[in-house]
């Protein structure tokens, strides 16, 4: 999926919430999205989502399931959590029960929407999203409101999906997946969009390239290469089908 | 789609929302059906609660699309793979719930409404007006709903001011100019609407289509 000199703005007149925003995600990939408040984080989820046309540029290889779990859930509805997810399973036929039963909410099935804490209806935008089995699964404050139990399940989770070539992007303040090892940082600020490797930037001249996905029957391998080669390299490795990405330069090529 | 329009009228349905407009079609159909018209005017009641129904099922359209909450259209649209999909659900709700109120409507007519026994092509002129006007009003709730116009009280002001336009241009010779609700009505009391109802038939799908498209072109630029 890529992003190709993405910029938007909600009307004609308005500032560009993005501009020019240029990513690469390959299947697998995992990205922590950070920035200030109102910086355009959902915003970019949306679009991400295919909710929001970009203004300009475009976003292609959309994966076609795609899984958004908000960081409101609706409770003004008038229905039982089961019935909801009853009803949103029939709409993309997937299964909630399993991920309900992961996500702790036995106990949620018979009550009402609008009684739910926040936290709560927060498992019930999770359970929504995940069941579709998605190629892209967008999260937007996962971890907001959330119990310790089920805020530690939700880690192995995204790194089961991710194992299974799921793109997960997720905003996130409280840094829950900073566990994850093949954890990608992008950081949205004043419209542009970074991304930073976790320790730093690379050593000059060179790049170093985390190829694969730790995951059940894979493994993976640091691969350093002359940073004039890290195009190259990258084509060469994703025609392959393996999805490989950079961890110490700000951008994919 | 269909699980998805199914969902929203089990919203519309489960919110009570739905009682807000039968209450008030009920009233007004037996007060309007109070006393039985002479025989021979079957065509005339058909028509007159064709047009009558009109605002109460463009609100019952729009508040059916305004039940759920915009978020969940958002989540509604990304799960049902698309907006046009989404967008294309709630038309399809809104149409139903509007079919069972014109069905309602034309019901109460033929049965309370009149003296004599509507012929079988003014029975099926009715019929063809009453599903005219469950289009008709889709077409004006959806331009009038949450979606479109986010202030309620320009809503509400958009949907009696739209009905009152399509009265006063159809009652002008400029009728072509929207859908000829009042033609539908003068037709039928001078014994020529089975006659001119492929034209008005015509003249009134052009414009319910008009309508609905602008209404998914705006949904397209505003989720």
């Amino acid at each position: 999926m890529r992003l190709a000199n993405v910029s938007f703005r909600y009307r004609r007149r308005d500032r560009s919430v993005m501009r020019e925003v240029d990513a690469h995600l390959s299947p697998g990939d995992v990205v922590e999205l950070a920035g200030p408040n109102g910086a355009g984080k959902s915003t970019l989820l949306r679009l991400l989502a295919g909710l929001l046309r970009p203004t300009g540029g475009a976003i292609t290889g959309r994966p076609a399931v795609v899984g958004l779990a908000p960081d409101r859930f609706p409770t003004g509805q008038p229905f039982t959590v089961s019935r909801y997810l009853d009803h949103m399973a029939r709409v993309c036929g997937g299964d909630w029960r399993p991920w309900a039963e992961r996500l702790s909410m036995g106990h949620l099935l018979n009550v009402r929407l609008r009684e739910l804490s926040k936290g709560s209806a927060h498992k019930v935008g999770l359970a929504q999203a995940l069941m579709t089995e998605p190629g892209l699964l967008l999260l937007d404050e996962p971890f907001a409101g959330l119990d310790t139990g089920t805020r530690a399940e939700l880690q192995p989770i995204v790194a089961e999906l991710s194992a299974r070539g799921t793109i997960v992007v997720v905003s996130d303040h409280q840094g829950g997946l900073r566990g994850l090892p093949s954890l990608r940082h992008w950081t949205l600020v004043e419209g542009r969009l970074r991304e930073t490797a976790p320790g730093g930037a690379g050593a000059a001249g060179t790049a170093a390239i985390k190829t694969g996905t730790a995951g059940a029957g894979t493994v993976a391998v640091e691969v350093t290469v002359p940073a004039a080669d890290l195009g190259t390299f990258l084509e060469r490795m994703r025609g392959e089908g393996y999805p490989a990405r950079p961890v110490s330069v700000e951008e994919s090529r | 789609m269909i699980a998805l329009a199914g969902f929203r009228l089990a919203a519309y349905v489960r919110s009570h929302r739905v009682h807000q407009v039968s209450l008030a079609l009920l009233a007004v159909l037996a007060i309007v059906h109070a006393t039985r018209a002479p025989a021979g005017q079957e065509a005339s009641v058909l028509a007159d609660s064709a047009v009558l129904v009109v605002p109460f099922l463009a609100a019952a359209a729009r508040s059916l699309l305004d039940t759920e909450p915009d978020r969940q259209r958002e989540l509604s649209a990304v799960l049902a793979g698309g907006r046009v999909r989404e967008v294309t659900a709630g038309l399809l709700a809104a149409f139903a719930a509007c079919l069972v109120f014109a069905a309602l409507a034309m019901a109460w007519g033929t049965l309370f409404g009149m003296t004599g026994t509507p012929s079988g092509p003014v029975l099926a002129a009715g019929l063809v007006l009453h599903v005219l006007s469950a289009l008709t009003g889709v077409a004006l709730g959806a331009l009038t709903s949450r979606a479109v116009l986010p202030s309620p009280a320009v809503s509400i002001l958009a949907l009696v001011s739209g009905f009152v336009g399509m009265l006063l241009i159809s009652a002008s010779p400029l009728y072509w100019l929207t859908v000829p609700l009042i033609v539908w009505a003068r037709e039928a009391g001078a014994d020529g609407l089975v006659t001119r109802l492929p034209e008005l038939a015509g003249v009134s799908l052009l414009w319910i289509a008009l309508g609905l498209v602008s209404y998914v072109l705006i949904r397209r630029a505003r989720p």
